[in-house]
């Protein structure tokens, strides 16, 4: 209910660029919906909250005992705090209580489990950048919040997230390939890197349906060989009008996309272009 | 009216990269269905170097499950882990017909039963003979009685075959076609054949190809290629070699193909002193088996059992005269100017081959026309266009009396719904079907088919179909008919 089926949003703020997010943010939310996300959200923060000051007793509990408390070098926070958190709110005391009556093999894996739903993502987004003459550049949303805000660094802007910068002349092909995935069989935008082993998977979470998978595919084919090397494609084109057949042929001849044009910049000078624009 | 077209897929453990004869046979049957425009996918199990989807020539796809090999020891566990990836290709695919091959691919029992019940159509080709005495066969006449006793259509290679087939799974004969296997005779030309057709309108009607004469002093070279096992008769042959030499010293023998009973073959050549009149090839490729079989006259095929015998059409079609025990379905295959057939047993084998030898330095054999022969009455369109047909018969697109051949609407004669016309999909008939099977194995079958259809129901429920992405199509071929099919 909170969450979308996968769909494509589509920017071109330029004639040589083009953004392609998957998301499963629902794209038009009702005032009901987004008032429910706001409540979902605060839920999350007092559940996290809560299971935090749980586990500040549990810890109270388990290692300090009466005795200990005036060599407290071990405290985790401040006297007055402690004390006040613990022994002066009616919250502190529920907690206490519950952490010296629950056993912690219990109680310390369930907060843990609470805290982790707490900081999970519930919509995943995944951006593909196109940027012709340099190359494309892949973001996914982490899985959890904490890693957006800790691990994103100088590539966590808009959703932050790990990227992956492939420069233009490193791009071999851009394919939709099929793929046994789990109990079944997916259609797959993989692009291929010259030097590597494995092909790089476009929005590997979310594994968007064919639909736009196709459109994705024709975008970056548009947007990344429009010049120089695609006007075979484009002929192609013309001469089969069946689009949907079309991809299929092409995905069999690999190295479609040598002759493209060669890049100003060198890998890391582009890459640190791509970081600042973002 | 457009022409029918169907959606099939052919299962079997047995695929290429892996070289034999249950491969190349659904690999041909393949190709020319997608001349006749019909789509077809093949699934089978991932090989070492061969996982994932493929397209072949033709765009035949085909589906390296590699599923199948995880679980691989096992056999149990693979029926019901198989079936989620097999419905999502049945969906994607849109498969109307699911089309088994080989009786010991488990992958293929498997297939079928999913497919029935997923309410596929499902059609089953048996590649092979069974006995019915040991525990192994037992034990594999029960599975395959399980699996054919809900199977829409079976399609046996040779009318013995049909005979073993109906017996161990206890079929209804009307619901077993028999259509052979084939060659592509142009891999199989004979030495002297002229490369390119003669042009049609020569002067002189179609050129035969020439005469050539066995001279009386011409040694007659005798192959023999097959894989050297007990069921191959290679007993026999061990045992007849230095007989028949010994009445024909001219004689010469090739003996291609490698196997456990190769050392007694070498053994008798070392006490017979033959070094020089029996050559040894070992194993050869199958695209150098027509180089092998023309350097000779005569093939000999002292098979013990055999479903169809695709070599022997081969040989006829590289211009052989053909020497063959007559087992199995081996008499159905060649005309009778074109073998000699002796019973199973040395000595009538040495007096056959004497006959052959016999035959061939009189020149009254016309080897040279077998070819031409053969082509005439194996062609792999042919086999297609018969595959067809059972597929239209099952899907209901031809009248029951028609693909039957016989009064299907006569209630009386066979017993109400029983009778093995187009099957229904209902639980509870297949159940009753399965029910049949035996005292305990009914109980057993019943509990394996309702555990499927509970899985199915799961699927439906954890998968949903729509969320399955329905596969691009290859270009249909489009199929102009020159017959009236």
């Amino acid at each position: 209910m909170l969450t979308a089926a996968p769909h494509l949003h589509v920017r071109r703020p330029s004639p040589t660029t083009a953004e392609f997010t998957v998301s499963t943010y629902p794209r038009n939310p009702t005032p009901a919906l987004r008032l429910l996300l706001i409540a979902v959200g605060v839920l999350r923060l007092v559940l996290a909250l809560g299971a935090a000051l749980l586990l500040y007793a549990e810890y109270w509990t388990q290692f300090f005992t009466l005795a200990s408390y005036q060599q407290s070098n071990l405290w985790l926070l401040p006297a007055a705090q402690h004390e006040f958190l613990l022994y002066h709110t009616p919250l502190g005391r529920l907690a206490q209580e519950i952490a010296a009556r629950t056993p912690s093999w219990a109680l310390v894996p369930l907060c843990i489990g609470a805290i982790y739903v707490a900081v999970r993502r519930i919509h995943v987004e995944e951006r593909l950048l196109v940027l012709r003459g340099l190359g494309i550049q892949t973001r996914s949303t982490p899985g959890t919040i904490l890693l957006g805000w800790f691990g994103g660094g100088a590539g966590a802007g808009a959703g932050g997230g790990p990227t992956r910068f492939i420069p233009t002349e490193k791009i071999r092909d851009v394919l939709i390939n099929e793929a046994f995935w789990g109990f079944g069989v997916r259609y797959i935008l993989v692009v291929v890197v010259e030097g590597e082993e494995g092909l790089v998977v476009v929005f590997p979470k979310l594994l968007p349906r064919r639909e736009i998978v196709e459109e994705v595919w024709r975008g970056v084919r548009g947007c990344l060989f429009d010049e120089g090397g695609a006007g075979e494609h484009h002929h192609l084109q013309q001469q089969r009008p069946e689009k949907k057949r079309r991809f299929k042929d092409t995905k069999r001849r690999s190295g479609a996309g040598d002759g493209k044009k060669s890049p100003a910049s060198t890998k890391e000078n582009s890459g640190e272009e791509i970081r600042d624009r973002s | 009216m457009p022409r029918l077209t169907y959606n099939i897929a052919m299962v079997s453990d047995f695929f290429f990269p892996q070289p034999g004869g249950v491969e190349s046979h659904i690999y041909q049957l393949a190709t020319k269905l997608v001349d006749r425009g019909h789509k077809v996918v093949v699934i089978t199990h991932a090989y070492a170097d061969r996982k994932g989807i493929r397209y072949l020539t033709n765009g035949i796809k085909v589906y390296h499950v590699p599923f199948a090999i995880i679980y691989r020891s096992a056999t149990f566990p693979t029926v019901f882990s198989f079936f989620p990836v097999f419905r999502n290709i049945m969906i994607r695919e849109q498969i109307d017909i699911v089309h088994g091959h080989a009786s010991l691919s488990s992958l293929c029992h498997e297939a079928l039963l999913h497919g029935r019940t997923m309410g596929l159509r499902t059609v089953f080709t048996d590649h092979s003979l069974f006995g019915f005495a040991d525990a192994a066969s037992i034990l594999t006449n029960k599975l395959l009685k399980f699996i054919l006793s809900d199977v829409d259509h079976v399609i046996c290679v040779s009318h013995t075959s049909k005979e073993n087939t109906v017996l161990r799974a206890a079929l209804d004969p009307v619901m077993v076609s028999v259509i052979p296997n084939a060659v592509v005779s142009e891999n199989f030309r004979p030495r002297k054949y002229p490369p390119e057709p003669p042009a049609p309108n020569n002067g002189f009607g179609n050129a035969t190809p020439a005469v050539h004469h066995l001279g009386p002093n011409d040694p007659v070279v005798i192959v023999v290629i097959s894989r050297l096992f007990y069921n191959k008769g290679t007993d026999l042959l061990t045992a007849s070699i230095p007989r028949i030499l010994e009445n024909h010293p001219n004689t010469r023998f090739i003996i291609a193909g490698s196997g456990p009973k190769s050392i007694d073959l070498e053994q008798m050549i070392e006490q017979n002193v033959l070094q020089d009149k029996v050559e040894m090839l070992g194993s050869v490729r199958h695209e150098q088996v027509r180089d092998v079989m023309i350097r000779g006259h005569i093939y000999l095929h002292p098979s013990l059992t055999e479903a169809f015998g695709t070599v022997l059409v081969e040989a006829a079609s590289c211009g052989l005269y053909v020497v063959c025990t007559a087992v199995g379905g081996i008499p159905e295959v060649l005309p009778g100017h074109m073998t000699v057939f002796a019973k199973p047993e040395e000595d009538d084998l040495v007096v056959a081959t004497g006959k052959a030898i016999s035959a061939l330095r009189a020149n009254k054999v016309r080897t040279e026309k077998f070819h031409d022969q053969v082509k005439a009455m194996y062609s792999w369109d042919n086999i297609a266009k018969r595959t067809e047909r059972v597929y239209k018969g099952i899907m209901g697109d031809i009248p029951e009396a028609d693909f039957y051949g016989y009064d299907v609407g006569n209630t009386a004669a066979w017993n109400g719904e029983s009778h093995s016309g187009v099957r229904s999909f209902a639980l509870i008939d297949r159940l009753k079907r399965y029910y049949g099977c035996g005292v305990w194995a009914g109980k057993l079958f019943c509990l394996c088919a309702v555990i499927d259809y509970l899985l199915f129901v799961f699927c439906e429920w954890v998968f949903p179909r729509d969320r399955i992405d329905i596969a691009a199509d290859w270009p249909r071929k489009v199929y102009h008919s020159d017959d009236d099919d």
